[in-house]
């Protein structure tokens, strides 16, 4: 756990498979289901559904997983799609149902899905539950490919 | 009487046979490691979202106070009808009596409710091939409603038992979004009102020695993060002992790793003892959470019923192994003893010849 003067939180990143990634940050930048909200050291207890986005961690050090132990200054960036959050000021707990690195994501077939997501937006009708099913695609579709051409910027 | 040449062709052959079977063994052993791992990979997820939920059961009223009603459909019981059973059986043989045992469960929840209409949901080949002899399979039409869409209709049923999904190849590499897709469809028949109930039958694997077959109700939600076992079946201490003899000839540990402190630490999920802030209405968060712990649920019996598969394996070619040794042995006595039956026979020969001259 963060020190009190060392201005870090602990960030976990948790999926259904295993734990991800558990190190020190200077802040996380989360895509909350009402929009994107960044977490600092000492921030106030809360809970939070995630959306689809991007999971971003400033500044990761001192992580557990060797294969995660890059420089201080870098950016992890990780693509949600479901999740859910607890923060207490030094800690950041991130449960999500499936996490993927950029570099990792299918651009074609998150394509696909946007297709998919929209023709089942046409043919929703009256349907709320489908309509809310046909949203919740393209959203997904569309944080994947945002994410993935994030990544070829960099 | 066999003679010498044909017993020394069979012990080879039963050689052979154990040479496989040790190999089989070997790679049930690593196999099993590998499903242990993954099992308890797959644990702080688990147990986080039982924490949270039950944090949140306890701030959050179960009930509407001025309506009276429920705050979430899963926790909704109604009589039960329909039912759903979900087998997760084996993708293959060679398991000794793992299909089995897992299929004659079923079977016999099948017969004690016959008054339900029951939907089968096989995960594993072994338990689909069987069903799928047994009980119809259900038939989905597509057809038109009055605004003109296609939409997915049942035919009616053909039987009180029908086969209603098979999910092949899930259980080999064990795709979340696979089992995600799969929760999700059972929570929408269940809201649907489509399924009064949900069970699932799979072998619990704590470790190689703690290991049992449980019947397991997945909904209606009663109590979150308590197991609703309907019914389990332990091995006997006979089977117990086998399973660890094989387990610690292949150098599989015997007890589960200790987790405990990384259980704690999961467990303080969402459960500080502090206000926190929503950033959602606390029902908005729960109608989130309660399909994933569905899905946990579901995840978490494939991945231990993968693990209880490959144990079972092992000790099922240990005792082939074990078996093929004893036999070795036997048939090389026996071989040693006809040589010098005919050994002997033949001095006797010469000696009686030698005498009559």
């Amino acid at each position: 756990m963060a020190e009190p003067s060392s201005n870090q939180v602990r960030v976990r990143l948790v999926t259904p498979e295993r734990t991800l990634i558990e190190c020190d940050a200077t802040s996380v930048e989360l895509p909350s289901k009402s929009g994107y909200m960044e977490v600092l050291y000492g921030h106030a207890p809360l809970l939070a559904e995630l959306g689809a986005g991007d999971v971003t961690i400033h500044g990761a050090a001192n992580s557990v997983s060797a294969k995660e132990a890059e420089g201080a200054e870098s950016d992890l960036r990780y693509d949600v799609n479901w999740g859910f959050v607890e923060v207490l000021p030094g800690r950041v707990t991130i449960l999500a149902s499936d996490a993927l690195k950029p570099e990792e994501i299918d651009v074609q077939r998150a394509e696909q899905q946007l297709d998919r997501g929209q023709k089942m937006w046409l043919a929703a009708g009256d349907s709320e539950e489908a309509y809310d099913e046909a949203l919740r695609v393209i959203a997904e579709a569309e944080a994947k490919i945002a994410s993935a051409s994030g990544a070829e910027k960099h | 009487m066999a003679n010498v040449l044909d017993l020394r062709r069979r012990i080879r052959s039963v050689k052979n046979t154990r040479q496989i079977t040790k190999a089989m063994k070997m790679v049930s052993a690593a196999k099993l490691r590998r499903a242990q791992e993954r099992a308890l990979a797959a644990r702080p997820y688990a147990r986080m979202i039982v924490s949270v939920l039950e944090s949140l059961t306890r701030r959050v009223e179960l009930y509407d106070e001025t309506t009276g009603n429920i705050s979430h459909p899963l926790f909704i019981t109604r009589p039960e009808k329909r039912v759903l059973l979900i087998v997760v059986s084996g993708d293959k043989g060679f398991a000794g009596a793992f299909n089995a045992n897992i299929l004659k469960t079923a079977y016999q929840f099948i017969s004690g409710n016959q008054d339900k209409e029951i939907d089968i949901e096989a995960v594993g080949r072994k338990g689909r091939d069987q069903f799928r002899r047994r009980y119809p399979t259900a038939v989905y039409a597509e057809k038109q409603d009055e605004q003109g869409r296609t939409i997915q209709a049942r035919e009616p049923r053909q039987g009180k038992v029908e086969l209603t999904g098979d999910h092949p190849g899930l259980l080999t590499n064990l795709d979340a979004s696979r089992v995600q897709e799969m929760a999700h469809s059972i929570v929408s028949r269940y809201v649907r009102e489509e399924i009064d109930a949900a069970y699932i039958v799979y072998n619990e694997f704590k470790s190689v020695i703690s290991q049992r077959l449980v019947v397991e109700r997945l909904l209606p939600l009663i109590e979150v993060g308590k197991q609703q076992i309907a019914g389990a079946v332990e091995p006997t201490a006979e089977e117990k002992e086998r399973a660890a003899e094989a387990a610690l000839s292949a150098g599989i540990q015997l007890e589960a790793a200790d987790t405990t402190e990384a259980e704690e630490e999961a467990k303080k999920f969402g459960t500080a003892n502090v206000d926190y802030i929503y950033e959602q209405p606390a029902e908005e968060l729960f109608a989130g959470l309660l399909p994933q712990y569905i899905f946990s649920v579901l995840y978490h019996s494939m991945t231990e019923s993968v693990a209880a598969e490959h144990a079972a394996r092992m000790t099922a070619m240990d005792s082939a192994t074990n078996n093929a040794s004893e036999m070795i042995d036997s048939l090389t006595l026996h071989m040693n003893r006809v040589r010098q039956a005919a050994i002997t026979k033949e001095i006797i020969e010469i000696v009686s010849g030698a005498a009559a001259l």
